[in-house]
């Protein structure tokens, strides 16, 4: 079921974000052409080219946003959510379905939007020039920090992927929460969130300020050897992923909830 | 006959509005039941509450003895009162919906029908008519193969002429075994086909009865009933 909730998913999403990646990369090919062509007669339509393709750009991130809430809100609490709430699914499937989603269009605009960029500004040669660079740090670091490299960008990449779920996953919680109240439920889905985050707050401020830990990075940062730091931040990121992950939990408990027991639609 | 739905002390509020007030009812499989009541009396908020759409204030409600949940929405087939549908699907894109979905789900059934409707399965739903729209609707309810249909104002929004389509297709499609009930203030219109009916007032049951009672005990039709019990 939860297959068949993503493929209906991807296809309500794809409809909207696939244009914009074509129009994106489109534009981005129209100004590398025209830009370079020279003199003044073609900087104005260069310039309009540039202008659309930031609109472009900034209008698929905020696209990313408006989708991550509008899917949550509507498929779930509004009139569609007549349909999705009495399909024969349990509602973590559609929690689920709705953070992968929502995840993958993310990554998938910055992916995309690191090809535009390559687009305009790459020249000749330059591709190569990057690929030897990125070699060549790759070389650099394994030599200085030996296997913990890979463990290193595991981590960072691991790290990304839990954070954006943790974005994600608040606001869902802060939308269910919302939904608990018979009016103003924008507004109180707005307050949900600032309590929210201030508590995740308060939480890091806590663990971090626990003697032990504090203690032990002191103790591994302030080491003099780059061997020492790397396993030390190595530690840290992992500490991160895991408070990270907890709070991620907390917030799709809460959202689960809300969504199995005190489901309301009016 | 056994029980499909069943309410004890069932109570629904609204902040301090109460919307269904501790009704205790039974509904017997194999039959048509209407729930009959004005404007909001409360049959909407029953049938959502049967749907796990609304959470009670207190009370259960068992449909083929269990909470609704993933199992009885397996058996249940419900039309909301409300247009659901995504905008930008095609109908036969919200067939194959619904077919992924419920496996008692019988897409030949649904063509047949909108093919007797004269509506295109290649449409969007975006240029519909609201009326089209609910025939949509209702069609896809209707082509399961529930245990239970929960049909809430089924023919308000239809014309005439489909309305008298709309209730056949009820007739011809639900088995021996299934229970439709059907929510609705319109009771001349679908009075010959209810086997039972429950009057329900400003959130509690008011009477419920077989329709041969009332008809032959009190010498009255359904709509007259009606006309009697709610008099304004």
């Amino acid at each position: 079921m939860l297959s068949k909730l993503l493929k209906y998913e991807l296809k309500a999403t794809g409809r909207i974000f696939l244009p914009l990646f074509l129009a994106l990369l489109m534009f981005a090919g129209i100004t590398r052409f025209i830009a370079p062509i020279g003199p003044e007669e073609w900087a104005a339509p260069a310039t309009i080219s540039m202008i659309i393709y930031i609109i472009i750009l900034v209008g698929m991130f905020v696209m990313t946003f408006i989708m991550m809430i509008q899917r949550f809100k509507n498929n779930l609490l509004s009139d569609e959510g007549y349909l999705m709430h009495t399909l024969p699914v349990k509602p973590w499937k559609h929690i689920v379905s709705k953070l992968f989603v929502s995840m993958l269009w993310i990554v998938a605009s910055g992916i995309v939007a690191l090809i535009s960029i390559l687009i305009i500004t790459l020249e000749k040669g330059r591709l190569t020039k990057i690929a030897v660079g990125f070699a060549d740090l790759y070389h650099q670091a394994f030599e200085q920090l030996g296997a913990s490299i890979y463990l290193l960008s595991f981590e960072i990449i691991l790290g990304i992927l839990v954070s954006l779920a943790s974005v994600i996953l608040i606001v869902y919680a802060s939308i269910a929460m919302g939904h608990l109240f018979n009016q103003h439920k924008m507004l109180a889905s707005f307050g949900a969130f600032i309590i929210l985050s201030t508590l995740s707050q308060l939480l890091f401020t806590l663990i971090s300020m626990t003697p032990g830990i504090a203690y032990f990075f002191n103790l591994h940062i302030s080491s003099p050897n780059d061997f020492a730091a790397i396993q030390a931040v190595i530690l840290a990121i992992a500490y991160g992923i895991i408070f990270t992950g907890i709070l991620c939990s907390a917030y799709f408990a809460v959202t689960n909830f809300i969504l199995c027991k005190r489901l309301n639609l009016e | 006959m056994s029980t499909i739905l069943e309410c004890t002390d069932l109570t629904k509020k609204f902040g301090s509005k109460v919307a269904v007030s501790a009704v205790n009812l039974k509904i017997e499989r194999g039959q048509i039941v209407g729930l009959l009541g004005p404007n909001g009396s409360g049959k909407s908020t029953m049938i959502k509450l049967a749907n796990e759409l609304l959470t009670p204030t207190s009370g259960t409600i068992l449909i083929g003895g269990k909470k609704p949940g993933i199992e009885t929405k397996k058996i249940v087939s419900y039309l909301p009162e409300k247009t659901y549908l995504n905008d930008w699907m095609r109908v036969h894109q919200i067939i194959g919906l619904f077919s992924d979905f419920y496996a008692d789900f019988k897409p030949e059934r649904a063509y047949e029908m909108l093919k007797s409707l004269s509506i295109n399965a290649n449409d969007r739903l975006k240029t519909m008519s609201k009326g089209t729209k609910e025939k949509v609707q209702l069609i896809l309810v209707m082509s399961r193969e529930a245990e239970l249909y929960l049909l809430d104002e089924p023919i308000g929004g239809v014309d005439p002429a489909a309305r008298d389509y709309i209730l056949q297709t009820i007739l011809r499609n639900y088995n021996e075994n299934a229970t439709v009930i059907i929510s609705t203030h319109l009771i001349s219109d679908i009075e010959n086909i209810l086997d039972y009916v429950v009057f329900i007032n400003q959130g509690q049951v008011v009477m419920t009865s077989s329709v041969d009672d009332i008809r032959n005990e009190k010498g009255k039709s359904v709509d007259g009933l009606f006309r009697e019990v709610f008099k304004c």
